[in-house]
């Protein structure tokens, strides 16, 4: 097969890689099982968001440093705050050639407003999370308007409201909730409380509403200089459609995520798909990996469920599968394992030592910090134990940390799908030298 | 009583994504999306089969739901079955019988296909038809064929004899009566492969029956495909291909899965014609390629997206010499078979295409290819665009044509 590279999984860690080796002419194949876990996501990505006393980081790449040093099998030890950096700054530009910028508090994290009013620390958001200008209202206490639509269910305003005001941040400021009304729509024959964020966001696609939607805002958001909304302006350019919407209303718009499908996670996960097809990179959907043979230290080849004895070949593959949600790794009753080729998994084979007593655990449940082992470079070890060397894992299948209790899901996928990418090119060079 | 195996409507989390991917809920607020007609209401037509409503019918089978599900979810064949479990079995609906008989229908037509052009491309008729067979006068029909590309195969027989590496060959109804060019330039690429084609009595795939709630009607065409293939196969000892994505996902998944036919017999020798290429090509059997100075956009029709089968038209594409490519983004055309040539439907399906369609006219290529015949109707008559089949292209490249 000419492939270069094949990526099993196309999330946040698959389509890293995917990217990073179309950049530099690789042949790259992705084959994923269904739509990814950043349609659940909050579209914001995390680096280090808390200590191990549950303290929000500061400054995340400082911390991996420190971190690392202490936790030398986290996957951020692979590649040290330097690798997780050169990750991020390939990436994000990237995700703007597609119309979505990501931004950044210089060097330290900042908040982001969760779908119940808590506030999450977080190193990129879109532009309608965090901003300068959102940031300088915060800090200059001005008042917020928490609106939802009239008769949308996956969203409660009044709860958001409700926790907002204990934060300290906003401790004494204004904070006040209402509802506006979805103007008239043509083409509907549906009752709005059946709508879900993803209808609400194509009405935003189409502009076409825009200064009614406006309209309403102003009628609604009083003295507010920032008004907190649904995540659900709008897809594909959403941008655009931010700013209009900032300039018609002369507020700051600022989403926050509601129920799933997450809109703000849809947007990343559409820029990745755009770039990745747009360097001309293979992307397969319909069908799922499930198996494949390693023989003497390399992987061979892999099969699908649609396909059954039919080898799919490559160079290189990466195993980019995700955690249990995506079925990268499973669960039996006394047994974690990788299902598709059977690699070491670090966790422990008892099930009552994988869950903690209390759901929130200040020290979480350890079965988050199980995985696939790698060594330094990525490779996994097969059932026997010993390397295989044109195989590496990526994201949330790897052992070692605990994307909840650290915030660092995002952080993790990017630096490891970005580093397996970085191993391949580096071996596609010295093969052709 | 619930059937314990068929429970996979239990595995769906609500998290929504599929009803994100529904071509048709994009479109219309008329169908309330995959989630909510299928594993969500199944759990109600269980208890009471009453509770089956009418919006089901918007489903256009495309499938993009299930593989869109995270979970494995098989959305679209509960769907599938809802819908025709309820259908008031024995009236007579006139237009759906036609339709979905397409073999019928294109024997006849293609016995008088001058006739039978002229006569579907009058104003009047097309007027009646709406009226009478609530088929839109918009509506652009394929046009027939002279003969059938079996009767054209026959004089071909005799040439297919010497090669010893053969395949049978499903050329299925819209090959036979509508595109003979498809057929002679297999035939074309395959010898030039050394390899023979077999061609053996088939029935319509059951597509267009599935499609229209003829389930028993579908059965009895799978069976005896199922047969005669399997006879066939046996005899000549090769693979079966289709150069049609829907029927090749018919013979090997809707007849096992959703017609619950014991199709063991062919299932793993059945392969839609790229992935049968690919193969031979990466065995070393690659026929020599002039180059194709062409700009083409690719468009990956559903069902070959849920068989998993895009990458290995994608291969076969990129290995034609001097073929400039571009993939369009995976969006669905609309046309869903016999869907989008239904009064009821017609305004959707097109909606439902127009990003496809801006898409292309956005890349303005030479030509579109795609692997389906309906994706191809549906192109041809909403765009400026001529629509190739990858195997017409590698026939092309056959052909030694002048530098570019």
């Amino acid at each position: 097969m000419a492939y270069d590279c094949l990526i099993i999984g196309g999330g946040l860690a698959g389509l890293t890689c995917g990217i990073k080796c179309l950049s530099e002419g690789l042949r790259t194949v992705i084959i994923s099982s269904g739509m990814n876990a950043l349609h659940f996501s909050s579209g914001s990505i995390d680096v280090f968001g808390y200590t191990r006393s549950k303290e929000p980081v500061n400054r995340p790449f400082d911390y991996i440093d420190m971190y690392t040093k202490e936790r030398p099998d986290h996957p951020y030890a692979k590649m040290g705050s330097a690798g997780v950096r050169e990750a991020i700054d390939f990436i994000v530009p990237q995700i703007a050639r597609e119309n979505l910028s990501l931004v950044t508090n210089g060097d330290e994290n900042h908040f982001h407003v969760t779908g119940i009013g808590t506030l999450k620390p977080t190193y990129l958001s879109q532009p309608s999370v965090y901003n300068e200008r959102i940031r300088a209202a915060w800090e200059n206490r001005e008042p917020i308007a928490v609106l939802n639509f009239e008769g949308y269910r996956d969203y409660y305003a009044e709860m958001a409201a409700e926790q907002l005001k204990k934060q300290p941040l906003f401790q004494g400021v204004d904070i006040f909730v209402d509802s506006i009304r979805l103007p008239y729509y043509a083409p509907t024959e549906k009752n709005l409380l059946e709508f879900r964020s993803i209808d609400l966001a194509r009405v935003f696609d189409t502009e076409k509403y825009l200064p009614r939607i406006a309209g309403e805002i102003v009628k609604k958001a009083g003295n507010a200089r920032i008004v907190c909304l649904p995540a659900f302006i709008g897809i594909r350019d959403y941008e655009t459609i931010h700013r209009k919407l900032e300039e018609m209303t002369g507020r700051l718009i600022y989403e926050v995520p509601s129920l799933p499908p997450s809109i703000l996670g849809m947007r990343l996960d559409n820029a990745l798909k755009s770039r990745f097809a747009a360097l001309g990179g293979e992307f397969s959907i319909g069908d799922t990996v499930n198996g494949g043979e390693i023989v003497s230290g390399l992987l061979d080849h892999v099969h699908t469920c649609n396909y059954g004895a039919t080898r799919h070949r490559s160079k290189y593959y990466v195993l980019a599968s995700g955690s249990f949600f995506s079925d990268g790794l499973r669960s039996e009753f006394n047994k974690i394992t990788e299902p598709i080729l059977g690699l070491t998994v670090n966790a422990s084979q008892k099930r009552s030592e994988w869950y903690s007593e209390h759901f929130f655990d200040e020290a979480s449940h350890p079965f988050l910090g199980y995985g696939v082992e790698t060594n330094a470079r990525l490779n996994p070890f097969d059932a026997s134990g010993s390397p295989v060397e044109n195989l590496f894992c990526a994201g949330a299948l790897l052992c070692g940390y605990d994307p909840i209790r650290e915030a660092s899901g995002g952080g993790v996928a990017i630096a490891t799908g970005y580093k397996a990418a970085r191993e391949i090119i580096g071996l596609c060079r010295g093969a052709r030298a | 009583m619930i059937k314990l195996e068929n429970i996979s409507f239990d595995h769906c989390l609500k998290c929504t994504v599929c009803t994100i991917y529904c071509p048709v809920a994009k479109v219309t607020h008329l169908f309330p999306g995959p989630k909510q007609s299928g594993p969500d209401a199944e759990r109600l037509r269980i208890k009471n089969p009453e509770l089956v409503d009418a919006s089901l019918k918007y489903c256009s089978n495309c499938k993009r739901c299930e593989i869109a599900c995270p979970s494995g979810v098989q959305i679209a064949s509960i769907i599938q079955e809802a819908k025709w479990n309820y259908v008031r079995k024995g009236m007579f609906r006139p237009r759906d019988f036609f339709m979905s008989r397409t073999d019928l229908v294109g024997s006849i037509a293609t016995r008088v296909s001058t006739i039978a052009n002229f006569v579907l491309g009058l104003s009047l008729v097309k007027f009646f038809m709406e009226i009478i067979l609530k088929i839109p006068m918009k509506s652009v029909f394929p046009s027939y064929a002279s003969g059938t590309f079996v009767n054209k195969f026959s004089r071909l027989r005799k040439s297919q004899a010497p090669y010893a590496n053969r395949v049978t060959y499903f050329h299925g109804c819209f090959v036979n009566y509508n595109n003979h060019r498809l057929g002679r330039d297999l035939v074309r690429v395959l010898n030039a492969m050394n390899i023979g084609i077999d061609i053996t009595d088939e029935k319509c795939c059951g597509v267009p029956l599935i499609a229209n709630g003829y389930l028993e009607k579908a059965k009895k065409n799978g069976i005896y495909n199922i047969r005669s293939l399997s006879r066939m196969q046996r005899a000549n000892g090769g693979k079966i291909v289709s150069t049609s994505s829907s029927c090749s996902y018919a013979l090997k998944h809707e007849y096992s899965h959703f017609l619950k036919l014991d199709n063991s017999a062919i299932y793993d020798d059945v392969e839609y014609i790229t992935k049968f290429l690919f193969d031979q090509f990466e065995a070393g059997n690659m026929p020599a390629m002039n180059p194709v100075p062409l700009r083409v956009a690719y468009h990956s029709p559903c069902h070959l997206e849920r068989l998993g089968g895009v990458i290995y038209t994608i291969d076969i594409l990129k290995r034609i010499p001097g073929l400039d490519l571009v993939i369009l983004h995976s969006e669905c055309c609309g046309i869903a078979g016999t869907y989008g040539f239904k009064k009821e439907y017609y305004q959707i399906s097109k909606r439902i295409g127009s990003q496809l369609f801006q898409l292309i006219e956005h890349v303005n290529p030479e030509f579109v290819v795609t692997d389906c015949e309906t994706c191809s109707l549906q192109i041809e008559s909403n765009t400026e665009y001529r629509v190739l089949h990858p195997v017409n292209l590698l026939a092309m490249a056959l052909e030694s044509m002048p530098e570019a």
